[in-house]
Formats: C-alpha cells, structure tokens, sequence
C-alpha cells in the first residue's frame, strides 16, 4: 500500500514554505519548560517528547486579547477593525485539541456570525498527530474521541518507527496542503507505524446518561448535591482558560477617552463577577452555581444547543486545577 | 425557542455587529439625584419593540445594555429616551456627561413584548428601575387606549425619593390608566401606600380570561409576584417577564448571560412564564 509519508527532516523546509508564503507556523515548543503552541521559526524548537501542549490552540483562533474596534477624538471617532488573520499551520495539535474547532466555530456562527473568529479558522491548517503516549488525565475515549481520531484535524500524523510520519489529508484543505506541498509530503510503501497510546477508558462514565441528569431540571434543587461537589472549587478559573472549548470573553475598553481600542478579552464563568449585575445582585452567586454552570456548559448546553462536544477529553482542567477538582469524577457520580 | 433574529451581519469593517453606530444626545435631564433620562437621535431612526435594549457605550469608558424607555414611533427620525442610573463608571460618566454630546449605541438587541391582543386588560407590576422598560410599552399602550379594556399599573419603590416619571405617571392616569404606588421604605413625608408591589395584587378585581400581565422588576419581585398572580388564575402564558442580565456582547457569543443554554440577550430579555418554568436559575 502506498502512503503519503511526511518526513521529520522536512519539516524545516515546510516551516520555510509556509513563512516565505507570509503564513504562520505554530507548533509546540518549550516556555518555561512546558510544551506550549507558539508560533515558530525554527525546526530546531519544535518539542517532540509531549503530552498535550500545556494550552490549547483556541489562542490561535481566538486571541486571548484583540481588538475589534479603535477610538480617537475625545469620543466622536469610532471604528471598526479589519480582522487581521494569517495564513496559520498549526503542527503537532493533538486530536483532542483538533476536535474543539467544530465546537468553537458552533458558538460563534449560530445566529451572528463572529468574523473574528471565522476568518481565522478558515484560514488555518490543523496538523494533528496521533498521541503515542499521554497520561492519567487523558480521557479522550470516554467522550467518544480517540488518540488518533479525525475530527477536526486537517492532516492527521501518524509516527512511524523510523521518526517519520504516515500522514492523512483529512479535510478539503488538508489534501489541498498536502498537495501544495508535495515536496515535504512524499510517497513511499508502508511504513510500520507506532502503537497508538490508549488511555483508560472510564467505564462508569456514559455521556448520554450525564446528559438526561442535568436535563432533568430537578438537579437544580439538589443544592447539596452540588454544593459537595463544587466544595473545593476556589474559583480560580484555570480550567476555563486552558480548556479548548471554553469560549467566554469579555468587552473592555483600553486607553482613555480620548484615544484607546475596545477588545474582546477572555473571560471565566467561575469569577465571581462574571454574571454581576449593577444592581448588585447575582444570579450565580455562590461558587458551586458557577461550576454546575462550567459542567452544563460541557455536557448540555454544547450537545444539546450546539450539537457539538463541550468536552474533547484532552484533561487539561483536571491537570491545572489546585484542588485536584476532577471532572471526570463528576461525570461518573452524574453517569 | 424564539427569538428575534436580526440580519446576520457582516463583521469586517463597518459592518461588524461589535461596532456601534454614533448617536447624539440632545438632552439630559436629571430625574432623581441617581437617574438621568437621556433623550437621543440617530440618523435613520432604529426600529425596535418596547422591552428590547440597547448596547450604550462611551469609547473608553465601556458599554452597558441599556433598555429602551420611549415607545417606538413611524417617523424616520425620532428620539430615543434611555434612563441611566449611576452605579458605575461608565454610567457615572453618562449621568454628568459634562459638554459631551456623543453616545455610541449598538441594537436594538434581543427579543421585547409583543403587544396585547385588542380588547385586553393589561396589567403591570412594576418594581424600582423596571418602570424604565415599562415605560415603553406603557406609553405604546396608551397610544392605543381605545383598543384596550382595563389598564391597571402596580408600581413599587423603596423610597419616595426613587420615584420616576411622576409627572407622566398623572398623565397615564388622565388617559385611564389605573396606577397604584407603594413605597416600600419611605421617608416620613411619604403621603402614599407603604409596603412591596406585591400586597397590591390581592385586591385587584382580575378577569383572568381577558388580562396579560408584565412584569418588570427586580428578581427579588419576581419571586414574590408570580405565586399571588398565578392564584389571580392568569395563566403563565399571558404572563411577561424582562430578565436583567451581566451583557457584554449582547449577541449570543460572550456567554455572560447564559441561563442552561438560553442566551438572555437573544432569546430574552422578555419570556413568558411557561418558558421560565424550563428556565431553573433564571429568577
């Protein structure tokens, strides 16, 4: 069987292809000694040996901070900002993290369409490669994802025992860049490819189950029920800003009046001011209600509104979290 | 469920939902030593239902969903009444704007009251700032007086001092509107009712065939105002709330307003009390 082949020393040339196109090349490497999606310039700096980047690549697609429109003259001047979008590869993605695009883009096309985010999207290519390792917090497969799933990547790697990649052109764009460039993406007969790392399937979790309890609005009354779930939560809010699907911002303005930007900054639904009003008072006003907020969010609000995975399995909340707050066991106690 | 769908928009440039349009302000009188009622135009005019809002921002300052208090008019251009508390800094700023004249607005957002049928009886419960909202379909009713039977409008505030459009609220009684006011914890010189809008409703004379009621206030009065209303037999259908939300986007996507996957700002801020029942967390 013959298979496109990606070759590990390609990758400097493809890097050089994407950059002399003015794109840009993001990938893992090392910030403060974690893999991190950065934009790169160099082979060199690409990390190899990593679980999940420590932060998703939603940054990539929806800034942590940008502006949407300029101000000037005390106040009488205002204007919108032309979405300043690159063409982006995103290299080393793993599935997980490949498999929130479709949730983000749900949010941002139903009803008003965020060109923010749209343009950027369309024009990114997601470079998945399948996970041959993780670790205990990984639980792609217990919400219907798997280490080498598809979804959402445009070109899935997978390694080979040689270093090398066996790749597949997923998506329309994916063949179209495997294409555009051929030279990096040779042909050869099958190369043996490395097992692909499985995590621990959690049995006790069903997501169809968890979906039907929160459905039943009852849960809402049983104020102990999360109140003994959520003790511990301190609202720090570090599971919302890594997670690949948590899409919350916020609208400021900086500068002064007389001249500044309005942004669209990411925002958290367990800060307590979140859903303040001006009145004073507050809907979720205790902390427990914002995590049931965060966990509907996940498990009913995506999949029942947006038709979509609130929760890609990458693990990341359950790695960031001080208190050791994990979701999963949530789902199980919900399942 | 419903909402009112606006034409998506393009959002590059001029055309980006984000982006407000520039009004201006053409009067600012001081109603009460906290409220403002600013009177605004916009080149074109913009069209919308009572009970809907607007995103009113002062560049550096921010933006606020702010409810629209003038009933909708034909003309092209017409002026747009908001009341402004001042509870923050930016309302602080449109409260004493102090020579500025310029006011940026995005909207109208969201989904306001349908008017009542003809020949109904309309009945309002009104609490503190929700006589803002109130106001503009109080004053679109009015209009329309022949149209309606009974108009009875419960209105309850803390103090006498937080009472708003007084002078209007004899006009609204001169074209027959019934109007109770209740001071909850008035000043001594209060000649009024004392007590919460809700001791008002027990002795109301309510044909629950033919009324709808609205309901604008605070949470704190919704959840005392339904259980007397629904013994008054009007059914959860007929009846109309306006929710009050933390807005920033005000277009469905920055997910301050969200309620268990309704979006307040899209699908609200005015439901029905059978969609509420399905809405837990929502009062």
């Amino acid at each position: 069987m013959i298979k496109t082949l990606f070759k590990k020393d390609a990758l400097a040339g493809l890097i050089e292809a994407v950059r002399k196109d003015g794109g840009e090349f993001v990938a893992p490497t090392l910030v403060a000694r974690q893999a991190s999606y950065k934009a790169v310039t160099d082979a060199a700096a690409i990390e190899t040996d990593y679980i999940v980047p420590q932060n998703s690549f939603k940054e990539v697609l929806f800034p942590q901070s940008e502006a949407i429109a300029t101000f000037k003259e005390a106040g009488t001047n205002m204007a919108g900002v032309e979405v300043n979008a690159k063409d982006t590869v995103v290299f080393g993605s793993r599935p997980c993290d490949a498999a929130s695009v479709a949730s983000l883009r749900s949010v941002f096309t139903w009803d008003f369409v965020d060109e923010f985010y749209t343009t950027r999207e369309d024009k990114a290519v997601v470079i998945s490669i399948a996970c041959t390792k993780g670790d205990s917090s990984c639980f792609c497969t217990s919400v219907g994802l798997a280490p080498d799933a598809t979804e959402g990547s445009d070109v899935l790697l997978r390694e080979t025992e040689d270093g090398d990649f066996s790749a597949e052109a997923v998506t329309d764009k994916g063949k179209t860049f495997v294409k555009k460039h051929k030279d990096v993406f040779t042909t050869c007969k099958a190369a043996k490819e490395i097992a692909i790392f499985e995590p621990v399937k959690l049995d006790k979790v069903d997501l169809d189950k968890v979906g039907e309890s929160l459905a039943d609005t009852t849960h809402y009354d049983n104020d102990k029920m999360w109140g003994d779930i959520a003790r511990k939560c301190i609202g720090c809010g570090a599971c919302t800003y890594s997670c690949p699907t948590c899409h919350c911002f916020d609208i400021v303005d900086e500068g002064s009046f007389f001249e500044g930007e309005r942004r669209k900054n990411w925002d958290a639904c367990q800060f307590d001011f979140f859903t303040l009003h001006a009145s004073g008072h507050n809907p979720r006003d205790t902390q427990y209600k914002r995590w049931r907020n965060r966990f509907m969010c996940k498990f009913k609000i995506y999949p029942g509104k947006f038709k979509t995975k609130g929760c890609v399995g990458c693990g990341r909340c359950v790695r960031v979290c001080p208190v050791r707050l994990d979701i999963t066991e949530v789902m199980e106690e919900l399942s | 469920m419903k909402y009112a769908r606006e034409k998506i928009n393009k959002n590059s440039g001029k055309d980006s939902p984000y982006l407000p349009v520039k009004a201006t302000i053409e009067n600012a009188e001081d109603l009460t030593a906290r409220e403002t009622l600013l009177t605004i135009t916009v080149d074109g005019g913009i069209n919308y239902q009572p009970g809907q809002f607007l995103m009113a921002g002062l560049p550096g300052h921010g933006e606020a969903a702010i409810s629209i208090a003038s009933p909708p008019a034909r003309a092209k251009t017409y002026t747009i009444d908001l009341c402004i508390r001042n509870v923050g800094s930016l309302t602080a700023k449109l409260c004493a704007l102090r020579g500025i004249n310029t006011i940026w607005l995005r909207g109208p957002m969201g989904r306001g009251f349908d008017m009542p049928p003809r020949g109904e009886d309309i009945l309002f419960v009104i609490g503190g700032m929700g006589i803002v909202p109130a106001r503009s379909l109080i004053k679109a009713v009015i209009k329309k007086r022949k149209s309606y039977g009974k108009i009875t409008i419960l209105y309850g505030i803390k103090t006498g001092s937080e009472l708003l459009f007084g002078k209007e609220i004899k006009q609204w009684q001169d074209s027959g509107a019934v109007v109770e006011i209740t001071a909850d914890a008035p000043e001594q010189e209060w000649q009024g009712k004392q007590g919460v809008v809700t001791t008002l409703i027990p002795p109301l004379d309510i044909d629950r065939r033919r009324t709808t009621a609205y309901l604008i206030g605070p949470p704190a009065m919704y959840r005392y105002v339904v259980v007397p209303l629904s013994e008054k037999g009007i059914s959860y259908d007929k009846t109309f709330l306006s929710l009050e939300r933390r807005m920033r986007c005000a277009l469905g996507k920055c997910g301050h307003c969200l309620i268990g996957g309704v979006y307040v700002c899209r699908c609200g801020p005015v439901f029905s009390l059978t969609e509420l029942t399905d809405m837990p967390g929502a009062i």
